[in-house]
């Protein structure tokens, strides 16, 4: 038996993580991930008013700064309403909220396909870079997120969500502009990301019907086809989504099996020489993201893949290109059916609690998000987040390995290793905050 | 000739100021300027731990996020040794966003240890002196990608920046927040908005808008060339003042009944004055909504 240990450190995943690889008769035998600087949100919190939150959290992320504001009003708002303050949210709040958090999602699923997995995988399996991927990421993101900041203000760290709806109060000058934004996404995802129309794109229910698919999206699929690829890459096969959105019902699944959850039964604990704290639900450990979302939500083209491959490298991928689709036409609707007339926040200034205890979830593009809120006198005494990484990188428990970690297990080279870590879109500073 | 060198160093931070920068509509024309040594998103010829471990040659150097001298390592150096490294050989260097440039946010976890590059909030850190001669202050939270770009094309084009006593460049930051809010009548005739979520009235006096003695152009040079904070109803939270940030962001600070601060050099009797005359009439026009007023 020969035993080599590797130290990479990987870079380019909103931070840096550092690898020990250890290899028993050249094949991955176990993973350690390190990151690196822990920056105490949590603790900057603490003492703090309790809507300073929404000011606060976005800060943890740079990519995903809209789905931690999302989930701390969500968790003011849980609290209000336990401490018997009313919050009814107007549908044109929460519909406008339920955009932006969608256009954030796409921009970081884009990037990640022309920033991270493109550029890699090409690099891996030795096919020569022509194209400038970053000018596409950055086109598309630029064009997403400008809608976005038609209601939020600004992109990263708006806090335009307050306690009982959105501070924004838009006319239809901004709906067309947002809509115009918005076509040209999705002109983008029809040409240059899979060389068909939306509508064709989401008419696609099984593998048999992935050969249609053409631009950049096709490439990626010939590339993984072609180098033997599509099978690496299995975990536990669970997935978990906590947040209800217009993507799926919270559930979890352990392999096609569906059931319900509850939120009481998810643990937090620290772990040995890192400072990204690992959960689990009931003892086990789940997968959370755009896969998870799509095989909770019964997507047919996902469950389709699964299938043929489970949870593997092609069905990770495939999963999160393919939430860009679905998440463009969800603004479409959510565009069209806007009520302007309603008020865009239900709340009045004066009312506040000064006491409670509230959770709030949202489903980032990661995976769910969990902010708690504990306030007393209206200070914030203890704030909680959990982010999507720390479920899919944590090193694991005595029983078993965390999520990555077991779908780099059993690979032969840190550069295919560092590949499939890469298909979680790992959020290094989110996972230290 | 051949281009300025450009690489760009991480601490501290949430990669925020990255993912603006990143969203630049022109990105790809003002980086034409230079040649990307190092970049946290994009992909560049150089690995950070070739970055770490040798010494590359580098013009501009930008840094984001807050300073620790001591316990945050990469690739087993301290993230210090290495921006300083770098800053000793650079011909400038930008402090982009508050963190990097007063300590921001994440200074709060240990006042102490943690600061800006050359400040800690105002106050001179001790590697001031030696890079204050090549030194440009960005601070924002995030900065708008527009004032990164001004500053990079003004040095690709050989031009000076005028810059302040905390070096930050005047063009951007001798203005408000407050100038260009399009709530700037309601300011003048002192109506405030009457909740969140409404297109009319100022945030000033009731829920914590911080624009009107604010330094920074996001009233002038808007987010994506779409909108900002307060165009969206959102207070200013002062994001771009060493400062930042400070508690109770939503709520206006008082001292019997008028805003504890004023606006940015402004006496206290001014205002009184000013407010005394504006209160005295009712204007049909400001207490109707905007959409809804016909004369």
């Amino acid at each position: 038996m020969k035993k080599i240990e590797i130290k990479k450190l990987i870079e380019k995943i909103e931070g840096e993580a550092e690898l020990d690889f250890t290899f028993i008769d050249g094949e991955i035998e176990d993973v350690k991930i390190n990151f690196g600087f822990y920056r105490g949100v949590e603790e900057i919190l603490r003492g703090k008013d309790a809507r300073d939150a929404l000011v606060i959290t976005p800060r943890v992320c740079g990519i995903c700064n809209h789905a931690h504001l999302i989930a701390s009003v969500r968790a003011i708002e849980d609290g209000y309403k336990r401490a018997g303050v009313k919050v009814n949210l107007s549908s044109k709040a929460r519909d406008i909220r339920e955009f932006t958090l969608a256009c954030e999602l796409i921009q970081n699923h884009i990037k990640w396909l022309y920033l991270t997995i493109l550029p890699q995988l090409e690099r891996y399996v030795g096919e020569k870079n022509q194209e400038n991927y970053a000018l596409k990421a950055s086109y598309l993101s630029t064009t997403i997120t400008k809608a976005l900041a038609i209601f939020a203000g600004q992109w990263p760290h708006s806090s335009y969500a307050v306690v009982g709806g959105v501070s924004c109060d838009p006319t239809y000058l901004d709906v067309i502009q947002a809509q115009t934004l918005l076509e040209e996404s999705i002109l983008f995802f029809e040409k240059v990301v899979t060389g068909m129309s939306l509508d064709e794109y989401l008419s696609i229910k099984s593998i048999t019907q992935l050969s249609k698919i053409g631009g950049d999206f096709g490439k990626l699929l010939y590339l993984i086809e072609s180098s033997d690829m599509a099978n690496i890459g299995k975990s536990h096969d669970r997935f978990i989504v906590f947040g209800d959105s217009p993507l799926s019902a919270s559930a979890k699944s352990i392999g096609t099996l569906l059931s319900s959850l509850d939120v009481r039964y998810l643990k937090e604990s620290t772990q040995e020489n890192t400072m990204a704290k690992a959960v689990e639900y009931k003892k086990r450990l789940y997968e959370v993201g755009s896969l998870s979302r799509g095989m909770v939500a019964k997507r047919p083209i996902i469950r389709s893949l699964h299938k043929r491959y489970k949870d593997s490298l092609l069905t990770r991928l495939f999963a999160r290109v393919d939430e860009v689709g679905v998440l463009l036409n969800i603004c479409k609707n959510l565009l069209q059916n806007l009520s302007l007339d309603e008020p865009s926040s239900t709340l009045p200034l004066n009312k506040v609690a000064s006491h409670f205890e509230g959770v709030g979830i949202v489903e980032a593009a990661r995976g769910s998000l969990i902010h708690r809120t504990k306030v007393k006198n209206s200070k914030i005494v203890s704030y909680e987040i959990i982010t999507p990484t720390q479920w899919n990188l944590s090193h694991g428990t005595k029983e078993e390995k965390g999520v990555a970690i077991k779908a780099m297990v059993g690979s032969k080279s840190v550069e295919e290793a560092t590949f499939i870590f890469r298909t979680f879109d790992v959020c290094s500073v989110c996972t230290t905050q | 000739m051949s281009k300025p060198k450009l690489l760009w160093l991480q601490s501290i931070s949430c990669n925020g100021n990255a993912h603006s920068f990143l969203n630049h509509p022109e990105l790809f024309s003002i980086l034409a300027h230079f040649e990307l040594i190092y970049h946290p998103i994009l992909e560049t010829n150089y690995l950070l731990e070739d970055i770490i471990k040798k010494r590359v040659e580098c013009d501009v150097l930008i840094l984001e996020g807050s300073f620790v001298q001591e316990g945050f390592l990469k690739a087993g150096v301290e993230v210090s040794t290495t921006i300083e490294g770098y800053a000793k050989r650079a011909k400038h260097i930008i402090t982009a966003g508050t963190c990097a440039t007063f300590g921001g946010i994440f200074k709060q976890k240990e006042p102490d240890k943690i600061s800006g590059f050359a400040f800690n909030i105002e106050e001179k850190t001790v590697r001031y002196e030696e890079y204050a001669s090549k030194l440009i202050s960005l601070p924002g939270c995030p900065i708008n990608p527009r004032w990164l770009s001004f500053v990079l094309l003004m040095i690709a084009n050989g031009k000076k920046v005028e810059i302040d006593r905390l070096h930050r460049p005047v063009e951007l930051y001798r203005y408000t927040v407050h100038m260009g809010c399009t709530r700037n009548e309601y300011f003048e005739w002192k109506v405030d908005a009457k909740n969140f979520g409404l297109k009319e009235g100022c945030l000033f006096y009731e829920q914590g808008c911080q624009a009107p003695f604010t330094r920074g152009s996001c009233n002038k040079i808007l987010w994506y060339d779409t909108s900002s904070k307060t165009r969206v109803g959102t207070p200013c939270f002062g994001c771009t003042e060493p400062s930042f940030p400070q508690s109770s962001l939503f709520f206006t600070k008082t001292n019997m009944g008028i805003p504890a601060k004023m606006p940015l050099g402004v006496p206290r009797r001014a205002y009184l004055t000013l407010t005394g005359v504006t209160k005295s009439f009712k204007i049909k026009r400001f207490s109707t909504r905007l959409l809804e007023y016909d004369e």
